[in-house]
């Protein structure tokens, strides 16, 4: 029984001591934005040519970065119980794409510029926001990023770029749009949208 | 990490202190603590507003678990609804206002991003930022005396000692030396619609003007406010004034191309996102103090 619990203890603290995942929240933005930056610095991958492969990686760190499911379902907030699970399902993946399509030049033309983190603050025991700057030649970007602790790992959940959140810009929109539209006309908006450009 | 615990359990404990005091002893000592009270209960405010998140109700818990099992099930908590009704506002002219955002979009993309790229390629870029300092710089009147107004003195005087070290040793205000390291002045981002929200007048309703773009009621009064402290406003003749604001505002786009493209290009209905990154922009320099976001977005105090 003693030796059970000792195994037990022994395993508990070789779980929590783990740092990558269940570090805080701070250090789990840093970690992924560093690995952002580590492709994005990465001279094998500046040719046009190596540009997809590129996009790949940096997806990869996406699903390991963000919750893209609560970050859905928080734009949404009181509309996503108006769409049908399918439907729900779709506008995930949907608006995924739309951010990909609308933030990968802006990630993709990375230069050289600092990137500061400033502090974490802890909303609740599952809740944080992360503070950072982005430093340019003319310029201060403060970009803040929300995480939830979910499975042992803070997950990105919005991001906040000149105060403006990210989160709630879709939502404000996504609420007009549902005001006078159907679910899958938001859908079919959001396709074309993907499509488009 | 041991300043914000300690910032955040101060005014915690405070409050439990008083919560607990108010309950339970209605001896002599409990009326004392009311007039003491009010500081402290505004920091409890400070600390907990500006990060927006609304506290996490013990039901959200509960239901993160039982998320797991199923990702796309209902949300049962309508926990953002509070944050939702501070970020919206009234448009009831807005067949007026998405007109003039057609307007404003064109006058961009025709006229202000042409001229703001071909200034761009003759003057080099640190010239162009000590233009835009430098502009800063004589705007101090306006940031001055909104701190005043706001009962903001750190903030009058941070300022004062900002406009007078740049203007002497930044030669004129070109350079921004009370923004490095030693010196650390930090620039109090207040205008007239901020003290006005700070004294309780809500936004309004949204009026996109043509020119100077998204505004309210409120800010409206405000940016006339300002553009009364603006010393070249008194210039002479009158198109002196008006020319000088058009090359800041030339000069600030050849700074920023690309800002608006991006932002347009992410949105659904760039009018709506437009209106909404306003508003919450606004929202958040209103409520803070200083108007400064990447020092105090935290809540906590600066130093």
């Amino acid at each position: 029984m003693k030796r059970r619990i000792v195994v037990l203890n022994i395993i508990i603290l070789l779980l929590f001591s783990l740092p990558v995942y269940a570090g805080p929240p701070l250090d789990a933005v840093q970690s992924n934005v560093n690995k952002v930056l580590e492709v994005l610095r990465d001279p094998k991958l500046k040719a046009a040519s190596a540009k997809e492969i590129e996009k790949e990686k940096l997806r990869l760190i996406y699903d390991r970065m963000f919750d893209d499911v609560e970050l859905s379902k928080r734009t949404l907030a009181k509309n996503w119980n108006s769409l049908n699970v399918a439907q729900r399902q779709e506008f995930v993946l949907l608006f995924r794409q739309v951010l990909e399509k609308a933030y990968i030049d802006k990630i993709l033309a990375y230069t050289d510029e600092k990137i500061v983190f400033d502090r974490e603050t802890m909303v609740s025991g599952t809740q944080a926001e992360v503070q950072t700057r982005i430093v340019t030649s003319s310029k201060e970007i403060p970009i803040s990023y929300r995480v939830l602790l979910k499975d042992g790992a803070w997950k990105v959940y919005d991001v906040v770029i000149e105060n403006v959140s990210l989160v709630l810009n879709y939502r404000t929109q996504f609420n007009d749009i549902l005001a006078k539209n159907k679910p899958e006309q938001l859908l079919e908006i959001l396709r074309k949208k993907v499509k488009g450009q | 990490m041991v300043r914000v615990m300690k910032a955040f359990s101060f005014p915690v404990l405070l409050f439990v202190f008083f919560a607990v005091g108010c309950a339970h002893s209605p001896d002599p000592a409990a009326s004392l603590a009311p007039p003491a009270a009010p500081p402290h209960a505004e920091q409890v405010l400070v600390v907990s507003d500006p990060v927006q998140i609304p506290p996490t109700p013990p039901e959200m818990q509960v239901k993160s678990e039982t998320k797991n099992v199923d990702d796309y099930g209902d949300i049962e908590v309508p926990e953002k609804v509070s944050e939702e009704a501070k970020g919206e506002i009234a448009d009831p002219l807005e067949p007026f206002n998405r007109a003039m955002y057609h307007f404003n979009d064109k006058l961009y993309f025709w006229v202000l991003k042409p001229v703001a790229q071909g200034y761009g390629k003759v003057v080099p870029e640190a010239a162009r930022v000590g233009v835009s300092n430098f502009f800063a710089n004589l705007a101090f009147p306006i940031r001055f005396v909104n701190c005043l107004l706001q009962a903001n003195f750190g903030g009058a005087a941070e300022e004062l000692g900002r406009f007078t070290i740049n203007t002497i040793w930044g030669i004129g205000g070109v350079l921004d030396p009370a923004s490095s390291k030693d010196i650390d002045l930090s620039k109090q981002d207040e205008d007239f619609g901020q003290t006005l929200g700070a004294y309780g007048i809500g936004q309004g309703f949204y009026i996109n003007w043509p020119i100077f773009g998204p505004s309210s009621p409120r800010d409206t009064v405000g940016l006339v406010g300002d553009t009364l402290l603006r010393p070249f406003t008194y210039l002479s003749p009158w198109y002196a004034g008006t020319g000088t604001w058009t090359y800041e505002r030339v000069n600030d786009t050849s700074l920023n191309i690309g800002d608006y493209e991006s932002l347009k290009g992410a949105a659904i209905d760039p009018y709506v996102a437009i209106r909404d990154a306003y508003v919450q922009y606004r929202l958040k320099k209103v409520n803070r103090k200083g108007g400064n976001i990447p020092a105090e977005d935290s809540g906590l105090p600066k130093k």
